[in-house]
């Protein structure tokens, strides 16, 4: 029964099973994302031929200035807006699955993107101050600066609230409920603020609300995708950790790992990725809890080396067929984005779970 | 003379409770901890394997606890590796002692290789990539754990026996030379408790690990013990926690009695000749045995069990002798009416019929 250890790959009746997952399904996904994005493109109210389409992406044109501003200027930024969020908010939800080891925990889990709601609600619902309404009249609802900073702020307030708490907390468990009850306080002060408001403030919220991939444009793409990135760069270095936390925090620590080191580093990230999303774009549901589960299945893996890059790939794909469904293409209208993404994800995520049936068994 | 690797000194262990000590200064005294076991001096040796005992909440898990360094010992010192404890940071102490605790890890996509991987984690680099040498001593830990068969199966589709041997190897792959174990045969049947504690009498002899595990059973680790750590709750304390610890060879505790005295005082009989417990030590009479070798210790286990004391005393009242006839046992029961040959499975029967006999003429000690 022991023996020394050989080094016979292949050659044994029981080879040494692989560390790393085939590489073909990763070139596929970014097949499958430059796919999409392509569609994205194409697909919308206005019918643009997918040859002008890519001439236009390539910076030759294609001879229709109105083509060209509407893919340039609309298209474009909202296809990388898609891609941008559709990362953000999967590696944000599998960050706090694992964190928290639980299948159900997501970016919104801690209140973050409640606390970026309430920001807005008070920029929206702030009836005593006229002005502030009219700023934001005046500079049109979907990528304002004024709401961008106010949902940032709200984000930040919330996250410092449950960071204060996360390094005083031992058990992650009472840091998710926690959190949870955090958000709750969170949506009832906006509902307590929306029974007091004006009936057009109220809707203003609500379209808000509704989610928005398009708007956000020039600088503000930039600063949103600088943000994501400095999010998704302290994630991807948190993989490791990430990976130990997968035993539990007991083992974590007696490997030498800073359970709280990690826990300050998750949030600070989940809080960038998610809190940045839910300003510029809306709180966008279910691509957070939903991406993560497809992403493991799809890699039988747990190695978050391997779950983050995918998980970004898949989140890209979801949130940029979300965004071409929510086109209804070849109609005049288009769908709330946040209404597409749970309509569409929830089938395929039920699916997943259907198939798999090892969802339940992915968490202690 | 054996390398010392733990050395544990005048440790104390318990909890210091926040309420203890907000209490404690409202009432303008002294903060107060609940002070779990102290006075403990203990030391472990490269290559030895230490079975920790004690009935529950003696503190077993605390002493654990602190000796890995998740918790703060309340007084005293506790050295690896020549270092203090409290000198080493997280990362060094990872690399001198690795730990089995009872957490289940049951995450579903985690393959049995990529666990024990992760013991890896205080050697590699920021992306935890693990070189051809981490990869080496995984794969060496897998197949001295006789683990290889299912490595690539998930940990959550493995049995519990299974499982524990997966945690001995991720404990192995972080290459330490101390290693506690939490009752890593707690839930186990009784062939792979004996695989578990072979395993690791064989790590310790192999390779020089150091092995501390705690435990409940006692029979297996007075055969697989080099030395026995009890922690024996004192009835009658008068100073201290109410803890003693008892340290020591396992066949040296059970020649100078000091084993069967730790379990005396609570309430049970631990019989020095056998290395087990008495379940009954109400007698209801004594029956004298004559005989040697394997019968008459299985025809003592018998009549014990039946709740009869027994005495290798030839002039009682009531006797049994047994001989061996060519393998077979012979059983010959003496007494004024009865007497004859018997087999083992009627004994029970004549000493019933014998009975209000016994309890008259022999209850006296």
């Amino acid at each position: 029964m022991i023996s020394q250890p050989t080094d016979t790959p292949g050659g044994s009746a029981h080879p040494w099973p692989l560390l790393f997952p085939r590489s073909s399904l990763i070139i596929l996904l970014f097949v499958f994302v430059l796919l999409f994005f392509l569609l994205d493109l194409v697909l919308g109210s206005v019918k643009i031929p997918p040859l002008s389409v890519i001439s236009i992406v390539l910076g030759n044109g294609s001879g229709n200035e109105a083509w060209d501003k509407i893919v340039s200027y609309i298209r474009i930024p909202k296809a990388i807006t898609a891609v941008i969020a559709g990362a953000a908010l999967a590696v944000s939800g599998l960050q706090m699955q694992t964190l928290f080891r639980n299948p159900l925990a997501g970016p919104s889990v801690l209140g973050i993107s409640a606390g970026a709601s309430l920001g807005v609600a008070m920029v929206m619902l702030a009836s005593g101050a006229a002005a502030n309404s009219f700023a934001v009249r005046q500079l049109g609802l979907g990528g304002s600066w004024l709401i961008v900073l106010a949902s940032t702020l709200g984000a930040a307030f919330i996250l410092l609230v449950v960071l204060a708490i996360a390094v005083r907390i031992k058990d992650n468990i009472v840091l998710l409920i926690v959190g949870i009850m955090v958000g709750n306080i969170t949506i009832s002060v906006i509902s307590v603020w929306q029974y007091f408001s004006e009936p057009e403030e109220i809707q203003d919220y609500l379209i808000w609300t509704f989610g928005s991939l398009g708007g956000v444009l020039g600088p503000q793409l930039l600063v949103l995708a600088i943000v994501v990135g400095l999010g998704l760069v302290i994630s991807f270095a948190a993989s490791k950790s990430l990976n130990v936390m997968l035993l539990g925090e007991n083992y974590a620590r007696s490997l030498g790992m800073s359970t709280l080191y990690v826990r300050v580093t998750t949030i600070a990230a989940t809080s960038l990725l998610a809190g940045s999303i839910t300003g510029f774009c809306g709180p966008i549901g279910f691509i957070g809890i939903a991406v993560p589960h497809l992403t493991r299945s799809m890699l039988n893996t747990s190695d978050h080396r391997f779950l983050m890059p995918c998980s970004c790939l898949v989140g890209a794909i979801l949130m940029l067929g979300c965004d071409i469904i929510a086109q209804m293409p070849g109609s005049q209208t288009t769908l709330p984005i946040n209404a597409v993404t749970a309509l569409i994800g929830s089938p395929v995520v039920i699916w997943v779970i259907m198939k798999n049936r090892n969802l339940k068994s992915s968490f202690a | 003379m054996k390398k010392e690797i733990l050395q544990i000194d005048d440790l104390s262990i318990g909890y210091q409770s926040c309420s203890l000590a907000k209490e404690a200064k409202k009432h303008g005294r002294k903060i107060r901890s609940k002070v779990v076991a102290d006075k403990l001096f203990l030391d472990l040796a490269e290559g030895e394997l230490v079975c920790l005992l004690g009935p529950n909440g003696s503190g077993k898990s605390t002493l654990m606890r602190t000796i890995a360094g998740v918790q703060k010992p309340l007084g005293g010192h506790v050295t690896l590796g020549g270092r203090p404890l409290e000198r080493l940071s997280a990362k060094e102490t990872a690399r001198l002692l690795s730990l089995v605790l009872t957490d289940r890890v049951m995450t579903g996509n985690l393959s049995v290789y990529a666990l024990v991987a992760l013991g890896r984690y205080p050697y590699t680099g920021w992306m935890g990539s693990l070189s051809a040498d981490d990869e080496t001593v995984v794969r060496t830990a897998i197949e001295t754990t006789g683990t290889r068969r299912f490595a690539h199966r998930h940990i959550g589709d493995l049995s519990d026996g299974e499982r524990q041997k997966v945690m001995i190897a991720r404990a192995l792959a972080q290459d330490t030379p101390v290693i506690l174990l939490d009752e890593p045969t707690a839930h186990l049947d009784l062939p792979n408790r004996i695989e578990v504690v072979r395993l690791l009498k064989q790590l310790a002899r192999e390779q020089k690990k150091s092995i501390v595990m705690s435990t409940h059973e006692l029979d297996l680790a007075l055969q697989a013990a080099d030395r026995i750590w009890l922690m024996s709750p004192e009835n009658e304390s008068v100073t201290g926690s109410g803890v003693e610890m008892i340290s020591g060879m396992p066949e040296e505790l059970i020649l100078d009695g000091r084993l069967e005295k730790a379990f005396k005082r609570n309430g049970f009989e631990f019989d020095r000749t056998s290395g087990s417990f008495r379940i009954h030590h109400q007698y209801k009479g004594s029956v004298g045995l004559v005989g040697e070798g394997m019968l008459a210790y299985w025809t003592k286990r018998a009549l014990e069990r039946i709740g009869y004391r027994v005495i290798d005393d030839a002039s009682l009242p009531f006797r049994i002798e047994v001989s061996d006839e060519r393998g077979c046992g012979l059983w010959h029961c003496f007494d004024d009416e009865c007497r004859g040959a018997v087999e083992i499975r009627d004994i029970c029967g004549v000493i019933n019929h014998v009975k209000p006999k016994l309890s008259v003429s022999t209850n006296a000690p």
